[in-house]
């Protein structure tokens, strides 16, 4: 008997992408190929505008490639429908933000409901619970994100992530809002949930520090995708681990 | 820079603001308010001017004497001693039939010179007086009765022969008569038609018309020589039954019209808001570029100048257009063509729109002009658009003063704004609360459920404004929809089955015993009632002017003849509550039953004498029995019953009232053939009559109401608008979150179809309460509840918000631009 094989849980093939606008086209890139395996961590690294943000948002099957396709899990985003896209990245897709991007009108305890009530879970508040305790956030179950400093509000949206258990959890530079010593907080808290509950992590970041903790670092530059030298850590090693 | 480069610069701007959802609806608003106001302006004006002429040219002289007797040859001769040239003019009520149908029209007889003052009109045009023989008749005489120019028409014992088509006539005549379908006879055919008859109501007129001064001179030697039956009517008299539709429909197609100026005025100052707030960013570019803050102002007023010119060009000739089809709707209420209207008039609604667009736009131009460059590094809120507060305040005053003028009457505009605020303040709370009830109701079973009452919670501040104003015009035209069919249909169907549907008047008492056998051959069971018209002339030995007070003057039937009636048997429906049954007469004099809302209205008791005159003799009556009368009962009924033996000598007619079964059209054409003096009044003639009149004024406001409608829609997409880029978001970020785009549109449509739910909902619920006080007070019937209604309105609530909530989403940009955004 054979499992069907599920890495590598990423998978770009001629991967292009260009904006039409009144003053022409803009090619981001074109071509890229990209595998990304399970429980790999992945920085993509690059100069603003480079691209970064909209090969994500093609990764996540958020927005349409001009060519190419992307795989998920072993399917290919381009043959789903709408809604089959939806249930894919509620099966097995989370996103934390630069921004948070919480809803201001529900307390943490509802914006980690969110997700788990979109996919019709039963436990979501327990579950939701459970994980506000686990990012520390024990004591503000039922604050408001305007009443939180940034670095709480990117914990409750890190435990908005993790409550789905996701497979994939792409996150666009995380800590971009926020100081250094919290974002090294935050850094290490998503390093930490990363490794127990063997997530692949694909995120974006101007932090070389932040870049350098990924197992795999891919450069974009003018449109190309380049595998900067891995500075070899024990993600890497994770990685081999899972798929021998 | 100079004028003419920020002009250049604002129609640039203007040209890019199309693009803008706030400023379509701003140009939408204005159009619709500037086109609403100037027809209403034209029309009324045209009201206005047709009542004005009513003055010499509708009257048909500058002086009128009007009486139920014939005029004595004195007056005309007074008349032309002091220079005043005059006219005789009989009028009446009577069967005109032809091509074996009938109808109820009024007969005027008239001789050279005729009119005095304005003109006949008729096709062919044949002069002023109809040849005799020959009549003129209204275009509806024709048609009920199937005739055409050429054709024989009878009157009474006359046929004569239908010679033009009465296109428009002065002098109409005055009382309900007056609405009939005319026809016009020479004077000198009048007799033959044997129509002058004891008993028959009739209006002898004489026309006057000369120099001013001598008119006024001759109406004040007139005035003490005035007889009882008598009375004047000239330029300045009041109480013109016309002149009083007239401006009442003016007033009400105005009153009709403020919900949608307000709409528009709404509209206009939360586009304007939005707009002058996406235009922070580039006033403060301007501004870093070197422009003055008065330059931005001037900029943006231009932009504002130049949107006014467009919609005050485009709102005025889609009046011209509109101003044709209400002017044929109202033609058919008032007799006569309307005269037309100025060119001020025609320019009213788009000096409204300026004064609208002005005080309005005033303060969030002024917030464009208070923005600083630092708006450009902060991104943040501007801080400006709250100092806009008090001029807001003015601006709304200013559209109060401006609505008190435009009703012509201070205390109605408040009085209505008032109203409109409360109902609209309480609407917005009930509906708001049903809305997150019903929303909370069904979280449970949603999957969505939660996001749908957060929705709601976030859009309560708009659904506020948006539920009254869509449940207010929906059900106003509920109201009208149900009052164009209902209304008339159910007063109908309550008179009682079996119920006199005829009436006969104008029987001669030598045509009494034929027609008795005439019914009883047809097998109508018909009672005849004698009936003596006469006045009352005084109390207790004292004239009417000592015996009564000023109020009780006022009653009708100390002003009119009365139909004095005599019987010994109390009949159908009365009942004696005081005093004793029959009516007496005898060496003693004669005894009186008197109905008992006269009695309680003159003040009369048992025992109380009444003076009555019939022409030249005068008689008294002792009061001996107060009789209750159940007037609904479709029976001919009096005020006054004597004993049979007391007016024996007095000119008597008969009246009889007999129901005919509808599929019976033998009897009533039997009838006048045999007796063509008759006057037959058939309920449902008058019915239909009375239906096209209000068919008429309902669609006329039906215009004004879809105007509303678009108003109140484009204001409801404003609204929706509003948080547009907030809904937009929040769908981006659910999608990112594992939701469908499917969902999200779902998610829309429950709020919008909800909120379109719960506005047909409260539609339905304001019609039914609205047309309550309607049912019990105007028409004394039982109010019933309009299930079609209940059906209609919540379905095409949720109809219409979903089409404006799919209209004002376009579609949603690439998720990420929208999250990366913020
Ligand atoms: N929907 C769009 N239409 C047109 N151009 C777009 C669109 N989305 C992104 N772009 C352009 O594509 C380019 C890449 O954008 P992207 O946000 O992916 O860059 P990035 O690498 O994430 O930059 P940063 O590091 O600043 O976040 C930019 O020049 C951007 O203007
Ligand atoms: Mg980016």
């Amino acid at each position: 008997m054979t499992t069907p094989d599920y890495s590598p849980v990423v998978q770009a093939t001629g991967l292009t992408k260009w904006f039409d606008s009144h003053s022409g086209r803009l090619s981001l890139f074109s071509e890229l190929e990209l595998t990304i395996q399970r429980g790999e961590s992945v920085a993509i690294i690059g100069p603003s505008g480079s691209g970064k943000s909209t090969l994500l948002s093609l990764l996540a099957g958020l927005d349409s490639p001009s060519h190419g396709d992307v795989m998920i899990a072993g399917q290919a985003l381009a043959q789903l429908d709408d809604s089959q896209r939806a249930a894919l990245r509620s099966q097995h897709l989370s996103f934390i933000f630069q921004a948070f991007h919480l809803l201001p009108e529900l307390n943490a305890l509802e914006n980690v409901m969110l997700p788990l009530e979109i996919r019709g879970q039963q436990n979501a508040e327990a579950t939701a619970r459970q994980w506000l305790d686990n990012v520390g956030l024990a004591e503000r179950h039922s604050h408001y994100p305007p009443m939180l400093s940034g670095g709480e509000q990117q914990r409750v949206a890190i435990a908005r992530a993790f409550a789905t258990e996701p497979t994939l959890l792409f996150a666009d530079e995380p800590t971009g809002n926020l100081d250094q010593s919290t974002g090294d907080a935050i850094v290490e808290q998503l390093f930490t949930l990363n490794r127990e509950y063997s997530t692949t992590l694909i995120l974006i970041t101007h932090d070389s520090r932040l870049a350098a903790r990924c197992g795999r670092v891919l450069q974009l530059q003018q449109g190309q995708l380049v595998e900067q030298p891995a500075a070899g850590s024990a993600q890497a090693d994770a990685a081999e681990e899972a798929h021998p | 820079m100079t004028l003419s480069q920020l002009n250049r610069l604002a129609l640039r701007q203007s040209r890019a603001s199309w693009r803008l959802l706030e400023w379509r609806a701003l140009a939408a608003a204005l159009l619709i308010a500037i086109c609403l106001s100037t027809l209403l302006a034209v029309t009324g004006a045209k009201l206005e001017k047709s009542l004005g002429q009513q003055s010499a040219a509708l009257l048909g002289a500058d002086l009128v004497i009007s009486s139920s007797r014939p005029l004595p040859d004195k007056r005309a001769q007074a008349a032309s001693t002091y220079g005043l040239q005059s006219s005789t003019v009989t009028q009446l009520s009577s069967m005109l039939s032809g091509n074996d149908k009938f109808l109820l029209g009024s007969i005027k007889a008239v001789a050279e010179p005729y009119p005095l003052r304005g003109e006949i009109s008729t096709a062919p045009a044949l002069g002023s007086v109809p040849e005799p023989g020959t009549v003129w008749a209204e275009k509806t005489v024709l048609q009920r009765l199937g005739l055409n120019v050429g054709d024989p028409l009878t009157l009474g014992y006359s046929t004569l022969t239908i010679s033009a088509e009465l296109l428009s006539t002065p002098d109409r005549g005055r009382g309900f008569g007056s609405f009939n379908p005319m026809v016009i006879l020479n004077q000198a055919d009048l007799a033959a038609t044997q129509l002058i008859a004891p008993g028959a109501r009739i209006d002898y007129r004489l026309l006057i018309a000369g120099p001013k001064t001598q008119v006024d001179q001759f109406e004040q030697s007139l005035l003490p020589q005035l007889s009882s039956a008598e009375r004047l009517v000239s330029l300045n008299s009041e109480g013109n039954l016309q002149g009083n539709l007239q401006q009442n429909l003016n007033r009400y197609l105005r009153l009709s019209a403020v919900m949608a100026l307000l709409l528009c005025a709404l509209t206009i100052l939360l586009s304007l808001r939005r707009f002058s707030h996406a235009s922070l960013n580039r006033a403060a570019v301007l501004l870093n570029l070197g422009l003055q803050p008065g330059q931005l102002v001037q900029l943006f007023g231009l932009q504002l100048l130049q949107l006014w010119l467009v919609c005050a060009a485009a709102g005025t000739l889609i009046a011209l257009l509109l101003d044709s089809l209400v002017a044929s709707l109202l033609n058919s209420m008032i007799p006569g063509q309307l005269p037309d209207a100025t060119l001020l008039h025609w320019l009213q609604g788009a000096l409204m729109g300026l004064v609208l667009l002005t005080t309005l736009g005033l303060p969030p131009l002024l917030a464009i002009s208070r923005v600083s460059v630092s708006q450009l590094l902060r991104q943040s809120e501007p801080a400006s658009v709250t100092t806009g507060k008090v001029l807001m305040g003015l601006a709304l005053l200013a559209l109060l003063v401006w609505i008190g003028l435009y009703l012509d009457s201070p205390v109605l505009a408040l009085a209505l704004t008032a109203v409109l605020v409360g109902v609209s303040w309480a609407l917005g709370l009930i509906g708001q609360w049903l809305t997150r009830r019903l929303a909370t109701l069904l979280s449970g079973r949603l999957k969505l459920g939660r996001l749908l009452v957060l929705r709601i919670q976030q859009q309560r501040r708009w659904q506020k404004l948006q539920i009254p104003v869509m449940s207010l015009l929906l059900a106003l035209m509920a109201l009208l929809w149900l009052a164009r069919g209902d209304l008339m249909e159910r007063w109908a169907e309550q008179l009682p089955l079996d119920s006199a549907n005829h009436f006969v008047i104008n029987i001669q008492p030598w045509e009494k015993d034929p027609l008795a056998a005439f019914m009883q051959q047809q097998g109508v069971e018909a009672e005849l009632y004698p009936m003596v018209r006469a006045r009352i002339t005084g109390k207790n030995g004292l004239a009417n002017a000592e015996a009564f007070n000023a109020e009780q003057k006022q009653h009708n039937s100390l002003n009119r003849e009365l139909n004095l009636t005599w019987r010994s048997q109390l009949a159908r429906g009365n009942e004696v509550i005081e005093g004793s049954w029959p009516p007496k007469t005898d060496d003693n004099g004669n005894t009186v039953s008197v109905e008992s809302n006269v009695a309680a209205h003159l003040g009369l008791k048992l025992g109380d004498t009444l003076s009555f005159s019939v022409g030249a003799n005068q008689f008294e009556a002792t009061v001996d029995s107060i009789r209750k009368v159940k007037w609904d009962s479709f029976q001919p009924n009096f005020y006054m019953v004597f004993a049979p033996a007391a007016l024996e000598k007095l000119p008597t007619s008969y009246i009889t009232a007999f129901y005919l079964p509808p599929e019976n059209s033998t009897t009533a054409n039997g009838l006048l053939e045999q007796f063509p003096t008759l006057t037959l009044i058939a309920i449902e003639q008058l019915l239909a009559q009375a239906r096209q009149l209000i068919e008429h004024l309902v669609d006329a406001s039906s215009l004004i109401m879809a105007m509303s409608l678009l108003a109140g829609t484009i204001l409801v997409i404003t609204l929706m608008t509003q948080e547009r880029a907030q809904r937009r978001y929040e769908n981006a970020l659910l999608q990112a979150l594992g939701a469908s785009n499917r969902d999200c549109q779902q998610l829309d449509r429950l709020e919008f179809g909800l909120t379109g739910l719960v506005c047909g909902a409260l539609a339905a619920l304001l019609a039914e309460l609205a047309l309550w006080p309607i049912h019990q007070m105007a028409l004394k019937v039982d109010p019933v509840i309009h299930p079609s209604s209940w059906l209609i309105l919540p379905l095409l609530g949720m109809a219409l918000f979903t089409l404006l909530g799919s209209l004002s989403r376009r579609a949603p940009r690439s998720l990420w631009t929208q999250l990366r955004a913020r």
